[in-house]
């Protein structure tokens, strides 16, 4: 397992710092990333821990192929217990932070304790350093990495970092590298502000070697050819990036307008991916060894970015019913500087538009700043910085969307699953999507299990998205293939292309195991299980809590292609417990974990 | 009248972002109409020796025709008809 790099302990309550062997049967069992990461989550933090305690852990995790010769494998995931869900967060980013660790001969780091002061951890090759970071806490993710990479002099290292959102330990604050990727969702960078860590800068030398280099060329060899042709990775990704979807996610109703109000927007075309690339794109961003290079550089006046990406245009646009894309590429941009996870930050914004227009927060709140009405511009960028910087109502807001609602008495108007903010995609629309974001291990997540891709966009098959019968198998073979996928180092968007076969045989090349597809899946139904095995511990009511919001329920899409529709999933959930093997009440039975070698 | 959309690649090939129809009866009636239209590149990416193209979503109402009959998916006036190449995101 030398190959795949060590595993680094740092105490940051003590200041040091540990080197472990990476043990191989977990390797086996649960891949990396994702997966290794959450079996140390399990077994080491003890149930009912504060998360932004001491004791909660921060651990950054690779995949075997993270940093290899497979394709898009420039991955890392970030596992932690959520304060926004109180449940496993593991945020997944791309960029080529991940395959710099890798580089240098990291696996994985897992972060203890608290340091008494604001630190970076400086990494060279095996030289490692906990280093003060006094006098760049307070800054925000732009400027901290510059100033790191100032204070390391190395202008080719690789950067990871909260903003001021994390620092202030807001619920919904994102973990930045390289500037404008993030492993944004579930606040997990709240978890590295309560630690005082402000970042991680990292340079390796090395080119990490694979166990057999021949199986690692074939699987290359097979799976660029399907990633060339493939008419998604090939041509939809690269030309237009994620915000293609814009179009004909409204095309079919399903994209949600005013915090849910509606599924169908009229303006829509104005944020669509075609727009963005006529009006704003200057160039494509591939991550760290990706033939498919879906980022978006985009310039707003003297100011050049990267993104937004689908879901973020969905959050500040149409969610808060805002039409142009420059709002949108302004508070994205704020939103990277600062350090939030869009999506949260896009949607809680949304919730207090609606608290706002129906009387529930007041005008003097708002302390003179612009009113929080749909549609409006001035009130999402001012809102959003006011979020990243914990000013005001601000302050209020980057608690997220339920935290917020639930303050003014109407928990109803939080878009939220297990306290995490929806994604981009009506559930009531779409069925299957639905029942995947009510059974999402971290609450609210469209990357779980993307049935969209079969469901509106026909691949592999066409599924009709208001079918039922067919989504409890389909939800959880994507839910355990998407863990395998995360838990590998290679990017979910591969699989447009490529299947488990595929993914199996990459992973036999780096680590010598016996993975196939077959095997590759069992590992990502063992990740799902052992994640929901977290999530229970920590005392998951599943009846109550694998659920969506009522309006999703119980009101009916007002207009649009899908008026009329609700979500069934009182009607599939029965079936998803019962074809993942958990009983009734949501439970993996003793058969399923004994299966899973779990029990 | 019914209204025809086109998204991403598909308006290189027609140059417009709508058109609108009146009088085919089907979806694979109207395809053949734009196909005539819009001339090589929008007829090689709609069709498929004859068959309408895997490469295309075509959605009627907001429905993917291949659950309400595929070319054969009646179309009347005041409908919407939405046509995009193959694409992904998340």
């Amino acid at each position: 397992m030398d190959n795949l790099g060590k595993v680094m302990r740092v105490n940051l309550t003590e200041g040091t710092v540990k080197t472990e062997d990476l043990c191989e049967k977990t390797v086996r069992e649960y891949i990396g990333g994702r997966g290794y990461g959450t079996k140390v989550l399990y077994d080491e933090v003890p149930k009912g821990t504060d998360p932004l305690s001491p004791e909660n852990k921060l651990i950054f995790a690779n995949g075997p192929l993270t940093g290899k010769a497979a394709p898009s494998a420039g991955r890392y995931m970030v596992i932690t217990k959520s304060p926004l869900t109180g449940y496993i967060a593991s945020s997944n980013s791309g960029g080529f932070w991940g395959a710099e660790l890798a580089r240098a001969g990291w696996f994985m780091i897992i972060f203890e304790g608290r340091s008494p002061k604001p630190v970076y951890l400086w990494i060279k090759d095996d030289k490692v350093e906990i280093r003060d970071a006094g006098a760049i806490w307070g800054k925000d993710g732009h400027e901290a990495t510059d100033d790191l990479l100032a204070a390391v002099g190395d202008s080719q290292a690789k950067v990871v970092c909260i903003g001021t959102a994390g620092e202030n330990l807001s619920h919904i604050a994102a973990i930045m590298n390289d500037k404008t990727r993030a492993a944004g969702r579930s606040g997990v960078g709240a978890v590295m502000g309560s630690k005082n860590l402000k970042g991680i800068v990292v340079r390796g030398s090395a080119r990490p070697p694979v166990q057999d280099a021949e199986g690692m060329k074939a699987a290359l060899a097979s799976s660029m050819e399907k990633l060339k042709t493939n008419p998604v990775t090939s041509q939809g990704l690269p030309t237009y990036g994620t915000a293609v979807l814009v179009n004909v996610i409204n095309q079919a109703g399903g994209y949600p307008m005013n915090n849910w109000q509606g599924a169908y927007f009229p303006e829509a075309d104005e944020q669509s991916g075609e727009t963005l690339a006529r009006d704003f794109l200057i160039k494509r961003y591939s991550c760290f060894g990706c033939p498919i290079g879906c980022g978006r550089v985009t310039k707003l006046g003297e100011k050049i970015g990267e993104g937004p990406e689908y879901e973020t245009i969905f959050a500040f646009g149409v969610c808060c019913g805002v039409a142009g894309l420059e709002p949108i590429i302004e508070a994205n941009n704020i939103c990277n500087e600062l350090g939030l996870d869009t999506i949260s930050a896009g949607v809680t914004i949304a919730a207090a538009m609606e608290l706002y227009e129906k009387g529930y927060i007041k005008k003097e709140e708002l302390e003179g700043g612009p009113e929080l009405r749909f549609g409006s511009d001035e009130a999402v960028v001012y809102w959003t910085r006011k979020m990243g910087l914990g000013e005001g109502l601000g302050k209020k807001l980057a608690e997220g969307s339920y935290r917020l609602c639930e303050m003014y008495g109407h928990p109803e108007f939080s878009m939220t699953v297990k306290k995490q903010e929806m994604p981009a995609y009506d559930g009531r629309a779409i069925q299957g999507i639905g029942l995947n974001y009510a059974t999402s291990n971290r609450g609210g997540c469209h990357v779980r299990g993307y049935t969209i891709s079969p469901e509106i966009l026909g691949l592999p098959e066409k599924l009709d998205p208001i079918d039922i019968e067919s989504k409890p198998a389909w939800v959880s073979i994507f839910q355990n293939l998407t863990a395998a996928i995360d838990a590998s180092g290679m990017c979910l968007f591969t699989s447009f292309a490529l299947g488990a076969d595929d993914y199996g045989a990459f992973l036999k090349a780096a680590t010598g195991f016996d993975y196939d597809g077959t095997e590759t899946l069992k590992a990502g139904e063992r990740i799902w299980n052992i994640e929901r095995l977290f999530n229970l511990r920590e005392g998951l009511d599943p009846l109550k809590e694998d659920t969506l919001p009522d309006r999703l329920l119980k009101e009916p899409i007002p207009d649009g292609p899908s008026k009329g529709m609700v979500s069934r999933l009182g009607e599939m959930l029965p079936n998803y417990y019962k074809y993942r093997g958990w009983d009734e009440k949501g439970i993996p039975t003793a058969e399923k974990l004994a299966e899973l070698g779990l029990n | 009248m019914i209204k025809v959309l086109f998204f991403a690649t598909i308006r290189d090939y027609t140059g417009v972002k709508e058109t609108e129809a009146e009088g085919p009866g089907t979806v694979m009636e109207l395809l053949t109409e734009l196909a005539s239209a819009y001339g090589s590149a929008f007829s090689d990416e709609a069709f498929e020796e004859g068959e309408i193209s895997d490469r295309v979503i075509i959605m009627v109402n907001g429905r993917h025709i291949a659950h309400t009959g595929g070319g054969n998916t009646p179309l009347k006036s005041g409908d919407t008809v939405a046509v995009f190449p193959i694409i992904g995101g998340g």
